[in-house]
């Protein structure tokens, strides 16, 4: 083609080039177009076996941390008002200790009335005691007198009977003490009843009532008043699906993982597995959510750690019995 | 078929045909168009084949130029027996040897007057500028060398004319063909072909064969074949005069 | 005589650029219908490569791809936990709930509930905002089909509030994903988020991802998961061919784009064909000449091998070039978004063209070495 130098030809020179050119963008862009299908690393850390157990049979599971008492809900045994709270969400608390109180103005009162009347009887005994003295040492007096003259007759039977109505005054304002005492025993514990008092030492997890709400014996759908539980260790109890149960090494340690921080690893020892096969609690707060699984609730123990916290979801994962499962296929 | 024995071949002889008989199929029947010819061409000379229409005088010289098989017959050119050779080295037997000059001179359009008088080296396999330049020579012979750059549709019959006759030389064939050179021509052009003819094709050891029916020519022929009904009835230097 | 050739064909430039033209239209429908359809079914596997971190898809036995799926109880979940191979797992939800847009307009729309932690699941990119902006209450990300579909040009998305099931749903960010076939909107949500805004059915879980061990082929750990579960797992490539198959099956898709690729390939045929013909035939005297000068059959077949390759050169090259503009000046288009050319099919095309050409040269040869050279002295 060179022997024309002079006549540049569209079709044969212009075109092809530009054709070998088109066809070498073409190829570019189409190569360079091809969709990205490759597979991507997640970006955060998905909850997984690790260590031993990564390449060893096992059994996943979801769980809830919960204190090593299980949670506490404390109720009050009688309504009222709520006069005062003693404990505010995450303090420690010992044995004993009050948590709150219900209004005891009625109970006081009550009390204050039974002190009245343990005041009443007893100056009820002491005007009884003299009367029953006067009236003996009066009757004593015509007693020793020898002149069957001196005394009429009936003058004797009247001392006599005061005598005797002083005695049983007397029994009378005794007995009214000790009903009077009882009520005041019993206004004392009405009193001592509307203190709320911790069932055993432990952390306060949730504190739902506030000074001048009004607590209710009856009822028993609304929320706990007070939540509390021993949270030295945090249990975790963890729901092993029915089918996956008798794979589960019992005793075996867990490697549990906090939701949303997979890459916490935290091995937990086996304490207990519950007796009863239960119907799988629905962890996602959803009311509608019902399922018809039943599981296992195996509990550990955790070690000391700041990273769970009670009603966190967690993932576990537990070693199976060297089973079925196939190591290598 | 034919009764009279041929004479063998001279050994000087261009072209050597012996017993050439042709047949075409036309439908059912089967039409002889050569019925046994013997002709000899020899190098050096301008030899006219001469014919009305339908003589067979077109069949006879594609026959000897080795461009269609006969039915019976063999043709040696320059020795070769052409009709016993492949249809590949048959091929390229006439590319080496012969030169065409074809009536309708059949210019490839799209390539000017240098390449198309190129032609047969580019097929030899010459390199396109070389073959280019060696063209040129022969067109500056042929005094159309300023036309070499120029297309086929830009020149005129004439200058077409001559460079389908530098096309037929350019490789220097042994034979030259040349089918009906002056039919589209007055006389005085026609004169002038022929004579350019035979400044540039007659020449010893080369051989020229001009096919035509052309009377105002007749008398620059060496020799005159004339052909009649597929049989040749005149072979001499001048024509007959019942022509 | 190569050079001849070439010289012949752009000789006649009328039946050149025909021939070009027949190439060029030929290439053009094959390898853009082609390209068309070859998205169009792969839309049906779009759920699939939105969530580019799943190696393996673990469903119930009777699900089919991402959009026909039945739910499994939640312990599915763990149980795919349990199986070896397995380095993560996490629940995936598809569903489908009614939004009412601020106009009013109800729409159906997908949503899917991804990892609440992880949020594996996601499309690889978002258009706009941040992945982390689903940690939010009541936060959605809207796919770019439904951006467009729900907000007019001029509003913002980001911040808009849609009343999903009659749940307030809040638009965070916008997921850069590629549409599903139905071009249906998409919302992305958390798996918590995504059991509210859908009505409670027994079961949920649609899905559950994923991925595996280092060491371990997925197509391993789907056959394990397999056995050991009794649920149905699936590589990422044999779920998204599901889809596409899904879609290959249950639409006239491939008849209809079948028979534009074949409609191209006999019009390719035909135009080039005829022209190629006649432009034999135009220049029979020239190849009786050069057959009769002592060419041979074998540099004739090269020399017309030669013109059908120029043209087949540049016509496919047009063709191919018409076909990555036309994919280019449709880019903006939602309907086309994600669209791209495979590299087989422009190879497809090439062979077509190379069938097209090898057709119609063999035609146009046939009478060309037919030609008796002896066919020039008449």
């Amino acid at each position: 083609m060179a022997i024309l130098p002079r006549n540049l030809s569209f079709s044969r020179q212009i075109l092809p080039i530009l054709a070998v050119i088109g066809v070498i963008v073409a190829a570019w862009y189409i190569i360079s177009g091809q969709p990205d299908r490759e597979i991507v690393e997640p970006a955060e850390q998905p909850p997984k076996a690790v260590g031993a157990l990564a390449d060893a049979p096992r059994v996943a599971g979801a769980g809830v941390v919960e204190p090593a008492s299980e949670v506490i809900d404390i109720g009050s045994a009688l309504s009222g008002l709520v006069t005062e709270v003693r404990v505010r969400p995450g303090d420690r608390v010992a044995q004993g200790e009050v948590l709150f109180r219900v209004d005891d103005r009625a109970a006081r009162a009550s009390l204050a009335q039974a002190d009245a009347a343990i005041s009443e009887a007893r100056a009820a005994i002491s005007e009884a005691m003299t009367a029953q003295r006067t009236a003996r040492q009066q009757l004593d007096l015509y007693r020793s007198l020898t002149d069957p003259a001196a005394v009429s007759r009936a003058e004797v039977i009247r001392a006599e009977g005061e005598e005797a109505a002083a005695t049983s005054r007397l029994g009378l304002a005794r007995a009214r003490l000790a009903a009077a005492r009882a009520a005041a025993a019993t206004a004392r514990t009405e009193t001592e009843r509307l203190t709320v008092r911790a069932p055993i030492a432990g952390e306060i997890l949730a504190v739902n009532i506030r000074p001048g709400e009004f607590v209710a014996t009856q009822g028993g759908s609304s929320q706990p008043f007070i939540q509390m539980g021993d949270t030295d260790p945090l249990h975790v109890r963890i729901d092993i699906d029915e089918n996956e149960v008798a794979r589960v090494k019992l005793g075996a340690p867990a490697v549990i993982s906090p939701r949303g921080a997979a890459e916490l690893h935290v091995e937990a020892q086996f304490v207990r597995a519950e007796p009863q096969v239960v119907p799988k609690r629905s962890l996602t707060n959803s009311a509608a959510e019902r399922v018809d699984v039943r599981v296992l609730q195996l509990i550990y123990a955790l070690p000391e750690s700041e990273d769970f916290r009670v009603g966190q979801q967690v993932d576990a994962f537990i070693a199976a019995k060297d089973g079925p499962t196939d190591a290598e296929d | 078929m034919t009764a009279t024995v041929s004479p063998p071949c001279d050994a000087e002889a261009a072209i050597c045909a012996r017993g050439i008989v042709r047949e075409f199929e036309a439908g059912q029947s089967t039409i002889r168009v050569l019925h046994g010819i013997d002709a000899d061409i020899r190098s050096g000379e301008m030899t006219y084949v001469v014919g009305e229409s339908g003589s067979g005088k077109t069949t006879l010289i594609s026959i000897m130029c080795g461009i269609l098989y006969p039915t019976e017959g063999e043709v040696k050119v320059f020795g070769t027996d052409i009709y016993k050779l492949s249809d590949t080295e048959l091929v390229n037997f006439r590319l080496d040897n012969i030169g065409f000059i074809f009536q309708q001179y059949n210019l490839i359009p799209s390539i000017d007057a240098a390449s198309n008088a190129a032609v047969p080296l580019i097929a030899q396999g010459v390199p396109l500028h070389e073959a280019r330049e060696r063209a040129k020579v022969l067109l500056d012979k042929l005094n159309i060398l300023d036309q070499a750059d120029k297309l086929p549709r830009q020149l005129s019959g004439g200058q077409q004319q001559r460079v389908a006759i530098a096309r037929a030389l350019v490789h220097e064939p042994r034979l030259v063909v040349c089918d009906e050179p002056t039919a589209a021509l007055d006389a005085r052009s026609g004169r002038r072909v022929m004579d350019l003819l035979r400044e540039v094709a007659v020449a010893p050891g080369r051989a020229c064969i001009i096919v035509t029916h052309d009377n105002r020519i007749f008398d620059l022929a060496d020799r005159i074949i004339v052909l009649e009904d597929g049989r040749i009835t005149h072979d001499g230097k001048d024509m007959p005069d019942d022509h | 005589m190569l050079w001849i050739a070439i010289r012949m064909l752009t000789g006649d430039a009328q039946k050149f650029y025909g021939l070009l033209f027949g190439i060029a239209f030929s290439t053009l429908l094959i390898t853009q219908q082609m390209t068309i359809f070859v998205n169009l079914v792969q839309r049906g596997a779009s759920g699939v490569y939105n969530a580019p971190e799943a190696e393996v898809w673990v469903m119930d036995p009777v699900s089919r791809t991402t959009d026909v799926s039945y739910a499994m109880p939640p312990t599915a979940l763990d149980k795919v936990r349990s199986v070896q191979g397995v380095e993560w797992a996490v629940p995936h939800l598809r569903a489908v709930a009614n939004v009412r847009t601020k106009e009013g307009d109800l729409e159906g729309v997908g949503v899917i509930g991804v990892d609440d932690a992880t949020l594996i699941g996601l499309p690889a990119r978002m258009a706009k905002g941040d992945k982390s902006v689903l940690f939010a209450p009541d936060a959605v990300a809207v796919d770019d089909t439904g951006s467009l579909r729900f907000f007019p040009p001029e509003i913002d998305p980001v911040g808009q509030r849609l009343e999903l099931n009659d749940q307030r749903a809040v638009i965070r960010g916008i997921a850069d994903s590629i549409p599903s076939f139905t071009s249906t909107v998409v919302l992305y949500t958390r798996y918590s988020n995504a059991l509210n805004f859908v009505p409670g059915t027994r079961n949920r879980l649609s899905f559950v991802l994923v991925g595996v061990s280092e060491g371990q082929t997925p197509s391993e750990v789907a056959a394990r998961i397999e056995r050991e579960t009794g649920l149905k797992a699936r590589t990422r490539e044999e779920f998204a061919q599901a889809g596409i198959d899904f879609i290959i099956e249950n639409t006239g898709i491939p008849t209809n784009f079948g028979i534009t690729v074949f409609l191209g390939f006999v019009v390719g045929v035909a135009i080039v064909g005829l022209t190629f013909s006649l432009f034999i035939r135009d220049n029979i005297k020239q190849f009786g000449a050069l057959k009769a000068i002592g060419v041979t059959n074998a540099k004739i077949v090269r020399m017309v091998a030669a013109q059908a390759g120029l043209v087949g050169l540049i016509g496919y090259a047009l063709g191919v070039i018409g076909t990555v503009v036309f994919i280019l000046a449709f880019s903006a288009n939602p309907f086309f978004k994600g669209f791209y050319i495979p590299w087989q099919v422009p190879l497809i095309s090439l062979v077509a063209v190379a069938i097209i050409l090898a057709i119609t040269g063999f035609i146009a040869l046939r009478s060309v070495l037919k030609t008796e050279p002896a066919a020039v002295f008449r």
